[in-house]
């Protein structure tokens, strides 16, 4: 908030405002109560000055003058008349001019009853029109892409749709084609408009030019309900309102948070909806009998559950139990899983990642580490892990931003050409597996202009770039960056939704709620005494159950089969396992041989908090009911905890997150009245100086880069196979399948074109692939996008042989 | 991946050098395009996407602003007849009729050979001797609806190579604008602008 | 009235070879860029102020406060506006031809006065021939030590490059041309932000000059600054081009001096209406300007102020004649077809207004006229340029769109009657 004296006094209608001087004249009056019609202004973009609808008038030493609110900014002394006698004929006039050529299909138009054009209509318009000519026409609505429609009719050709895909998401693929009256959006003839982020086109679209294939005539926007909540797909989990009607989800909408997402979502944020409503969705508890999965009652179900899992306990100690999951719920469900673990299976063997993230302690707390809206003030963001448009996409948007508009030097590392590149200030690739090498190169000055780059204010983003990363790389990154930034902020990434609410709530072998580390005595005046038995992670709790160590594992929301990295491993391991449980929406590669799966609700059916990778607290709501019997895990927890004569006590949500707060250090404080009210946009834990672990990443030495002549990139993308997706009709088509991207040379050394078939061995694994040939893959690597439904599993060995199939 | 000659390529890299920022030599690039293909195909604007680091859709939004870059199959002679105020006081339009009825060829289209395109188009700055048209841009002043047939027949009958400006101005012109002084040498080999280096050749045709 | 010819002298004088290198050295060529290479930035940017040269694009602002504005950042560049395609207009055309050397000359002084080195000369498209001259005018001057590196045995470097338009009269607009010179779509920028002197050519600053602004340097620098001043008429100065077209016995480019009225241009300098039919109107200043009638304009004098007084302007000082044969329906409505055709389609009111326009006009002409269609064309106008007002009081980015209303307002001020006729007679009378 500036001082007073850092404010400039304008006059808007008489009225004396002080506003920020550099704000637009539009934004400076709207947030003193003067709204300014207006099509072509977008707040999150740069103006244009188009649509002309925004025209106002102010005095000048020259006499009055009319300029766009939209692109002037305030000055001192600035008098502004917003509705006199020029200004309303300006505006009525824009109106007029808009609608003569715009089809009068209101009724039909998914915009109507939330359309701009048609409330500015009735609020400023000069009534009917005098248009009597031929309206100008255009083919009915074209697919400018797999989700979105284009009706060139309705466009009123303010450029928001444009200048998104230019400016925001940087995949310039709708431009204005021909001029004057025959403008028009279009793409190029065959090329259509692919971005991961289309749908905010639809979003942003003033009028119902843009619509979206899974929304269109769904419904009209007076029989909406709506509630706010976050993506679960994305760790930054981007804000969003979910719009249902008869209890249906029928549209996410993003919503403008500062210090989150901007309103942007990416498309799988956005349609990655679909699958709440699949038939295939669990809806019932299942309890195998011989080879198949029949349903059986709660009780029955839960009795079996508690019986079993007693037993091996009083056979074999908790220590036989263990639990994998936890990372897709709220931080409630995490919470009841983390006690149930300890307090009542008396087991340490727990984890929520899949043998495929970085350290559990640095994940939840290493020091300095970073906010998203430090990435608009840090001099420098070195990204050094995944290719965030792929991964990480609304955080890869504000990474663009601070790149482009904000003057952020931008330092891209990873194996091949990513979605930043065309936006840094310099890039650094290696060889899969090398890059721990590299990182030493660069620490012993190989690239002094780089060294240079990180010593100010600099937000490290770090995370595996891919299979082939030794997991410890990016920590190593972080504590050198730490070691030569004078303001070094840490973000290390994760994958799965609620991965750090997860790990907050202590879902890892190393880690208690509250961001501490595991200790017995810990928690002794709140959980009371807890294994002393050291716990395992995945691949440990995979190996014990092969071992037969582990006799009983229960999973929640997990498929160790389809994510855990190495080949063979987890099938085998619940293949041998003496029991397992599963709480899931759906049956998976690993739930599909369990002993009882229970049916869990899902996003939008269950109400709590979740924590997002800068350690944001917010609020998610329910608007929708769980299919069938569906039920939240924590309920489902506490009741088995009940059957098994040690009740976890959780009576209701907000209990949960009470609960939490009083017995999670970091957490203390955090209540939903706070988040529902004073923090709308979510609140940073800790909010108060409470003790937690102050984890300092540290640096190791990793492997050197492999001296094989191809070696593999493995890494996830967009949109692959996994089990929400597979079920959602508008996304499950663009997952890839199983291809190999191979740099040009490399492919006429291999005697292979697009779409050759291709084997691809690796030291443990192999598959058959179709290839893709392509300059962004440097010649060296083979680029296998992994978890494609059809691709098969390579593991982490990054040293490869490709061999054309004939 | 290119689809251009090789001397194609060297023309587009010597016109890539004259500006500062690549993204400049856009327009060049997309008349040598046109030269190389005889109009501007897709394949023609995908590739300039190539040369300048942008998307199809990008080229294709800036080709898309100018009249000149033709996007439709061009003949061998674009007949341009100006209808803007000038010439359409002194009888422009009389002249466009004349072309399109004698080559059977209305406003933006082709003969099914391929040989005549026929355009009416905004102000060419031969105002001063009106009416005027232009062939491949080569300009003939003084003009009347008369010898707009005989050009068409010329055209149609000598199938000239190339087209010079004073050959025609000698065939089929009038009065001018102003002194055009001392024979034009270069001539126009295609319905683009005859300026090196795309489509310019020394010496009048046979 | 005939002042001494300036920018036309060698054309006239050698009209076989004016064009070439040769010639321009051998009467005096490039003897000025040398001297200004001599001469300080200031005392050559106060010079050119004194002289009081304005531009010839249109805008006719003041070249030496142009060059003054320019923001300090550098590199700078320096733009030559050969874009000429304002109805009517073709002086620019005979410039770039007749006397490339000339303008050239010019580009160096700029140059050099503003610490450029790296000038564009952005040529219309559909001027081929002219910028074929232009470029080997241009090689010819590199050959001699005039451009290149180290001009004039100076350590001044000055790199030309010639670019060629594409059919787009938009990017005569000075923001619209630096746009097309990046390779995007001529579109115009805003100002604010984007004054060229300040945000130009790559966000740099950026110098935009006529062909026959630059073109008049050579003769600034060689006779002075007073005497050059003198040529003209009161405030204006120097001589000044104007194409005049039509219905004249004499069309074709005059250089001008002081002043003379529009009657001694139509009928002395033009040799008077073609066949001797009677004046019916005139466009005094390319398609843009308001419309002139013989009743009320015939002897107002050619200059800036008094024909800014009487509600029009001299802008690129093309004058299109019309005699009574002419049906203003349908030069009004080729006008705004131009206009509407060269819209760049950003401006809701520029796009839609001038279309409709375009419509209404096309309408009438064809018999399909009402009444109150010229109350429509009227209330249209207005949207695009608020009264009708001059300078119009312009809803949109450029002056473009409202150059359209012109001639609505000619048609509305002066020629209700022909429209009353078209609507009558169900199509048009002429
Ligand atoms: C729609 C429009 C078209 C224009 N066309 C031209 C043109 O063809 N040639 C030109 O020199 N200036 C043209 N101008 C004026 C230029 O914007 C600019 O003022 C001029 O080139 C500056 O040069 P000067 O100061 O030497 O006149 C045009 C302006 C507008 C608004
Ligand atoms: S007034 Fe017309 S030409 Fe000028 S910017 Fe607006 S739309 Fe483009
Ligand atoms: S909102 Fe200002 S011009 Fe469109």
């Amino acid at each position: 908030m500036p001082v007073l004296s850092e404010l400039v006094t304008i006059k808007v209608d008489g009225q004396e405002f002080e506003v920020k001087p550099g704000e637009l004249l539009i934004k400076a009056a709207q947030e003193n109560g003067t709204y300014i019609p207006r099509f072509c202004w977008h707040n999150r973009m740069n103006p244009v000055g188009m649509c002309r609808m925004c025209l106002v008038e102010i005095e000048t030493p020259r006499g009055p003058l009319m300029i766009t609110a939209c692109t002037n900014t305030v000055a001192d002394g600035m008098v502004v008349d917003t509705q006199n006698e020029t200004v309303t004929k300006a505006q009525e006039a824009v109106l007029e001019f808009l609608l003569a050529n715009h089809p009068l299909d209101c009724p039909v138009c998914d915009k109507g009853g939330e359309c701009p054009l048609q409330d500015q209509a009735m609020a400023y318009g000069p009534g009917e029109s005098r248009f009597v000519e031929i309206k100008r026409n255009f083919e009915k609505p074209i697919p400018i892409s797999s989700l979105v429609l284009l009706d060139r009719e309705r466009c009123i050709l303010c450029a928001r749709c444009t200048r998104f895909s230019e400016e925001i998401s940087g995949d310039p693929l709708i431009e204005f084609m021909d001029r004057g009256n025959k403008t028009e959006v279009n793409t190029f003839p065959n090329l259509p408009f692919s971005s991961y982020f289309s749908g905010n086109t639809v979003q942003i679209c003033p009028v119902g030019a843009l619509t979206a294939k899974p929304y269109r005539f769904r419904a009209r926007p007076w029989d909406l309900q709506m509630v706010e909540s976050s993506s679960g797909f994305d760790t930054a989990q981007p804000r969003l309102s979910i719009h249902t009607s008869e209890n249906e989800i029928l549209r996410l909408v993003g919503i403008d948070s500062e210090p989150v997402n901007h309103g942007w979502l990416s498309d799988k944020d956005r349609f990655g909806f679909e699958y709440l409503r699949s038939p295939e969705r669990l809806t019932t508890p299942l309890a195998r009998r011989g080879d198949n999965m029949v349903p059986v009652e709660w009780g029955e179900a839960l009795d079996m559950i508690a019986n079993r899992l007693s037993l091996v306990i009083d056979e074999s100690g908790g220590s036989a139990t263990a639990v994998i999951g936890g990372a897709h719920g709220t931080n409630e469900d995490a919470y009841a899983l983390s006690k149930f673990a300890r307090t009542v299976l008396g087991t340490n063997h727990v984890d929520s990642r899949l043998d495929d993230a970085l350290a559990s302690q640095f994940l939840a707390a290493t020091v300095d580490r970073a906010l998203i809206a430090d990435l608009d003030t840090a001099d420098t963001i070195l990204v050094w892990g995944p290719d965030l448009k792929e991964t990480h996409p609304t955080l890869y948007l504000r990474v663009r931003r601070a790149a482009q508009e904000l003057g952020v030097k931008l330092l891209v590392v990873h194996p091949r050409r990513t979605g930043l590149d065309d936006r840094a200030t310099a890039t650094l690739s290696y060889r899969p597996g090398g890059g721990s090498q590299l990182l030493e190169e660069i620490a012993a000055g190989a690239h002094g202009e780089i060294l240079e780059m990180l010593g100010g204010k600099t937000v490290a983003i770090v995370g595996q770039a891919g299979a082939a990363d030794d997991p410890r790389l990016a920590e190593s990154v972080a504590a050198f960056v730490r070691d030569i930034s004078t303001t070094p902020r840490i973000m290390p990434l994760a994958a799965r939704g609620n991965t750090y609410g997860a790990l907050d709530m202590g879902l890892a072998p190393d880690l208690l709620p509250g961001r501490v580390a595991f200790a017995a005595e810990a928690m002794a005046d709140t959980w009371g005494e807890l294994p002393d038995k050291a716990g395992l992670d995945t691949r440990g709790i995979l190996r014990g159950l092969v071992s037969g160590d582990v006799r009983a594992l229960l999973l929640v929301g997990s498929d160790p089969v389809g994510d855990v990295p190495e080949p063979g491993l987890a099938a085998e391991a619940l293949e041998l396992a003496e029991y397992v449980v599963s709480i899931d929406n759906f049956l998976n590669e690993s739930n599909r041989h369990a002993d009882v799966v229970l049916p869990a609700a899902g996003f939008s059916e269950k109400e709590g908090t979740v924590t997002n990778l800068e350690g944001r607290v917010q609020k998610i709501n329910k608007i929708a009911p769980a299919p069938g019997q569906s039920r939240t895990d924590w309920a489902i927890l506490d009741d088995i905890s009940a059957r098994m004569g040690r009740p976890l006590g959780l009576a209701a949500a907000e209990a949960v997150t009470k609960e939490i707060a009083s017995v999670a250090p970091a957490y203390s404080g955090l209540t939903w009245d706070l988040l529902e009210w004073e923090a709308r946009d979510g609140a940073v834990v800790p909010l108060e100086e409470v003790a937690i672990l102050g984890y300092i990443p540290v640096r190791v030495e990793g492997p050197k880069a492999p001296g094989a002549e191809l070696t593999l990139h493995s890494a996830r993308v967009m949109y692959d196979g996994g089990v929400r997706l597979r079920h959602c009709p508008s996304l499950a088509p663009l997952a890839r399948g199983p291809v190999a991207y191979v740099n040009p040379d490399d492919a006429k050394r291999l005697g292979a074109q697009n779409g050759s078939p291709v084997k691809v061995v690796t030291g443990i694994g192999e598959g058959e692939f179709t290839v893709a040939v392509d300059p962004d893959t440097p010649s060296g690597v083979v680029f296998v996008p992994s978890h494609q439904p059809g691709g098969a599993k390579l593991g982490v060995d990054p040293v490869v042989r490709v061999t054309v199939m004939t | 991946m290119t689809i251009w000659s090789e001397e194609t390529q060297v023309r587009a890299k010597e016109l890539i050098s004259r500006y500062p920022d690549k993204r400049s030599a856009v327009m060049p690039l997309l008349y040598l395009s046109m030269a190389e293909a005889g109009h501007l195909t897709d394949e023609g604007m995908e590739e300039v996407g190539e040369w300048t680091d942008l998307t199809p859709a990008q080229v294709r939004a800036v080709a898309s602003f100018y009249t000149m870059y033709k996007r439709e199959r061009t003949g061998q002679y674009l007949v341009s007849c100006c209808t803007s105020i000038s010439c359409m006081l002194l009888g422009g339009d009389e002249v466009l009729h004349a072309v399109e009825s004698e080559s059977g060829v209305p406003h933006g289209e082709t003969d099914d050979e391929g040989v005549i395109s026929v355009e009416h188009v905004e102000c060419i700055g031969a105002c001063g001797g009106a009416p005027a048209v232009q062939v491949n841009y080569e300009l003939i002043e003084g003009f009347t609806p008369e010898k707009g047939r005989e050009l068409v027949k010329w055209l149609r009958s000598a199938r000239p190579d190339s087209i010079n400006t004073d050959e025609m101005q000698g065939l089929f012109g009038g009065s001018t604008s102003f002194d055009w002084g001392i024979r034009e040498e270069a001539s126009a080999i295609g319905p683009y602008p005859a300026f090196q280096p795309f489509g310019t050749v020394e010496g009048k045709s046979k | 009235m005939s002042a001494p010819l300036v920018v036309t002298r060698r054309m006239t004088d050698y009209p076989g070879d004016s064009h070439t290198i040769d010639r321009y050295e051998a009467t005096g060529g490039y003897a000025q860029a040398k001297r200004a290479c001599s001469m300080t930035r200031e005392g050559l940017v106060e010079d050119i102020k004194t002289c009081g040269l304005l531009g010839r694009g249109g805008a006719a602002f003041s070249a030496g406060l142009k060059w003054s504005f320019l923001a300090p950042e550098r590199p700078a560049y320096l733009v030559i506006n050969g874009d000429e395609s304002e109805p009517g207009t073709f002086k620019d055309r005979q410039l770039l031809e007749r006397d490339p050397h000339q303008m050239i000359e010019g580009v160096i002084i700029t140059s050099v006065a503003n610490e450029v080195h790296h000038a564009f000369i952005y040529i219309r498209g559909e001027y081929p021939k002219s910028a074929r001259r232009v470029q080997t005018a241009v090689d010819e001057a590199y050959a001699r030590g005039y451009l290149g590196k180290g001009i004039l045995g100076t350590d001044y470097d000055l790199e030309v490059t010639v670019h060629l338009g594409a059919g787009a009269y938009i990017c005569g607009e000075e923001t619209a041309l630096i746009n097309s010179l990046e390779g995007k779509r001529g579109e115009p920028r805003l100002k604010p932000p984007y004054f060229p002197a300040a945000k130009g050519l790559y966000m740099m600053p950026t110098i935009v000059n006529n062909v026959e602004t630059v073109s008049n340097l050579p003769h600034i620098l060689e006779m002075g600054a007073e005497k050059f001043a003198g040529l003209a008429h009161e405030a204006d100065t120097g001589t000044f081009m104007t194409s005049i077209s039509g219905h004249v016995k004499k069309p074709g480019n005059y250089e001008l001096g002081h002043g003379i009225t529009w009657r001694e241009l139509i009928y002395d300098v033009a040799g008077g209406i073609r066949d001797d039919r009677e004046l019916k109107a005139w466009i005094p200043g390319g398609a843009s300007a308001p419309w002139f009638v013989p009743d009320v304009h015939l002897d107002l004098e050619v200059t800036k102020e008094a024909t800014a007084a009487a509600g029009s302007m001299l802008g690129s000082g093309a004058v299109i004649v019309m005699d009574e044969t002419t049906c203003m329906v349908r030069a009004a409505e080729r006008i705004v077809r131009f206009f509407s055709h060269e819209s760049c389609g950003q401006c809701t009111p520029c796009r839609e207004g001038t279309t409709w326009l375009e419509m209404i006009l096309r309408r009438i002409e064809e018999g399909q006229g009402r009444a109150v269609d010229l109350d429509l064309m009227v209330g249209v106008s207005d949207g695009i340029s608020i009264g009708l007002a001059w300078p119009p009081k312009m809803t949109t980015i450029c002056p473009l769109g409202p150059s359209a209303v012109s001639p609505i307002k000619a048609l509305k001020d002066y020629f209700i009657a022909e429209i009353d006729a078209h609507v009558e007679a169900g199509g048009c009378p002429f």
